[in-house]
């Protein structure tokens, strides 16, 4: 049997720069690279001596698409190692300005990125030209979102106004009622969005996975909880290290992160619905299973239908927080810096970011660690690209190529955040 | 912006990218030259966000960077009712959609307006922080004044129909 590579030079419909190489032999799919070459971006080097109020506004710029996130587990960082909890309607207001992100993640990707894979087009423009309702739906809920964050953020990208301790600014109750509105409107086209997804034709593809997720005693998690997994993992932030490590590949110019005990793991929106599905409200409980998903779901290629779930999910999350807002007295609470070490974790929406700061007693940062959800995926990503292509391996390179970037879109891929996406080469002999 | 207005002159790129900042700058000669009614937008990505709102302009004109492929600084006009965004011209964006992609789906939705200008300076530079070159500074001025008058043409035509 002979031996063959395919390879998808550059990844298209994925934020950044990255390539898949794939290696059959005798039939055999023997290895799957995703090769991430946008280059390494320094982040947490050249925030090593800068002060502590300025971390929302370095990290923001690490990726455009969630640029909360790292916000977010940023400042919670700092309020951590300087020993206060932001809580009550500020935390509130926190988590309706992660709302907005989710809404415009998620709303771009299952749209505009992903659903073009399921019903066979190049891309969101040729899709257009037979499904422009769903398509407009798709950019309604990606603004509605960005006009949420921009409300909160100051701005949709690279938002403004979150500072360690709360916020710089903080809206009237009167400020916030016209964006209820476009919620609803928001709410209404996700809930039409879940029964279009849940329509598409999924291959028959189920995986054993490790899930990884934050739980939170109340709540479906956004800004807070235990990391917990599928299997025995149950810690708090700060003991993510005893856990997880992080290791280079020659391949990738992207960390690929393992539980030590075990190796590959999953994030993002399968892992968050099956360890929290008891913490989503009943409403988006029955419309997950009206789309036909239980409590779990294994096969990596209906994300999609999890991901509409979630923009539901966030507008009703972002209605109800709104509608239980009282302005705060104080936009944030004052800090006081003092030597020592923070963590902070989120949910981005694509799966847990994880970040750790050593501050100087001026608040000085001294070393930082961050890690983003997708260099955390990619060693789950290859295995599946593996397993994937396998009963693939006597069909065409373009039927392979064509599967395996479908897959890669599974996890939302985010290269710009991870270089720390895709040619595909098919390598057979 | 001014949603209504007949003229949308929509000015893309990011000041910290070196050459790809002669949309805001071009942007920046224009304020107070421009038709009354005629809207200024400065945009620095993400262009899905926007389209949507084209739907209600008569014209559409567009300043952004273009790739090198002659000579940097050279201004290229392209009336997109007469033309196609040339496949050979690389608009810069960080994005998986730039403009060429915007203007495609907001016709496929039938968001775009009918009249399209697309003026592209190509740069030499593009690195993260760099100052943008003197060749790309030097079409700023010339730039304005052109697209001013565009944006006149289109509005008297406009105000006509």
């Amino acid at each position: 049997m002979p031996t063959k590579t395919i390879k998808v030079d550059y990844l298209a419909r994925v934020e950044g720069e990255g390539a898949l190489d794939l290696h059959i032999e005798g039939g055999e799919v023997t290895a799957a690279n995703l090769r991430i070459f946008e280059p390494p971006r320094f982040f947490e080097a050249f925030l090593q001596g800068r002060g502590y109020t300025e971390l929302p506004d370095i990290v923001a710029r690490i990726c455009g698409i969630c640029p909360v996130a790292y916000q977010m587990s940023a400042v919670q960082a700092a309020e951590d190692a300087f020993g206060v909890t932001v809580d009550g309607q500020l935390r509130a207001l926190r988590r309706m300005l992660y709302c907005g992100e989710w809404i415009e993640s998620h709303g771009l990707h299952v749209v505009m990125l992903h659903a073009p894979d399921f019903l066979g087009y190049p891309d969101a423009i040729r899709m257009a030209e037979k499904h422009g309702d769903a398509v407009r739906k798709g950019l309604a809920l990606k603004k509605a979102g960005n006009s949420l964050m921009a409300l909160l953020g100051g701005r949709e990208i690279h938002p403004v106004n979150l500072r360690p301790g709360g916020f710089y600014r903080v809206p009237s109750k009167k400020e916030l009622a016209p964006i209820s509105d476009d919620l609803k409107r928001a709410r209404d086209l996700a809930v039409e969005l879940v029964h279009w997804v849940a329509s598409f034709p999924f291959p028959d593809f189920e995986q054993d996975y490790e899930f990884v997720a934050l739980r939170h005693p109340d709540e479906y998690p956004i800004t807070g909880g235990r990391i917990v997994s599928s299997c025995d993992i149950d810690i708090a932030i700060a003991e993510f290290e005893n856990e997880f490590e992080e290791r280079h590949v020659p391949h990738s110019t992207a960390l690929h992160a393992m539980v030590k005990r075990r190796g590959a793991y999953l994030v993002g929106p399968l892992a968050r619905y099956a360890l929290n599905y008891d913490r989503l409200p009943q409403s988006i409980r029955s419309l997950a299973s009206e789309s036909g998903l239980g409590p779990v779901c294994t096969n990596p290629f209906r994300s999609i239908v999890v991901r509409a779930l979630e923009i539901a999910f966030a507008c009703e999350e972002a209605l109800r927080l709104i509608a239980n807002y009282e302005q705060p007295d104080q936009p944030a609470i004052a800090l006081e810096p003092r030597e020592g070490t923070g963590f902070g974790c989120t949910e981005a929406p694509r799966g847990i970011c994880w970040h750790r700061y050593d501050f100087e007693a001026d608040g000085t940062i001294r070393t930082a660690r961050i890690v983003p959800p997708t260099s955390q995926n990619q060693p789950r990503i290859e295995q599946d690209l593996a397993a994937v292509a396998a009963p693939l391996a006597a069909e065409t390179d373009e039927i392979i190529r064509n599967r395996c970037e479908q897959s890669i879109r599974n996890y939302d891929p985010c290269i710009s955040c991870s270089a720390h996406f895709l040619d595909l080469s098919v390598h057979r002999s | 912006m001014t949603a209504g207005a007949p003229v949308l002159v929509l000015c893309l790129g990011n000041s910290d990218r070196g050459d790809d900042g002669i949309g805001p700058a071009v942007a920046a000669k224009l304020d107070g030259r421009l038709p009354d009614g005629t809207a200024l937008s400065v945009r620095s990505g993400d262009m899905l966000a926007l389209i949507e709102d084209w739907e209600g302009f008569s014209a559409l004109v567009c300043v952004d960077a273009a790739a090198p492929m002659e000579r940097p600084g050279t201004i290229h006009r392209m009336d997109l009712g007469e033309q196609e965004l040339p496949r050979d011209m690389a608009f810069v964006s960080s994005h998986a959609f730039g403009l060429p992609e915007a203007v495609a789906l907001a016709r496929t939705l039938g968001l775009a307006p009918p009249n399209i200008v697309v003026y592209a300076v190509e740069g030499a530079s593009f690195e993260a922080g760099a100052p943008m070159t003197q060749a790309a500074a030097q079409a700023i001025a010339p730039l304005a004044e052109q697209v001013a008058a565009e944006a006149a043409r289109l509005q008297e035509l406009a105000d006509h129909a």
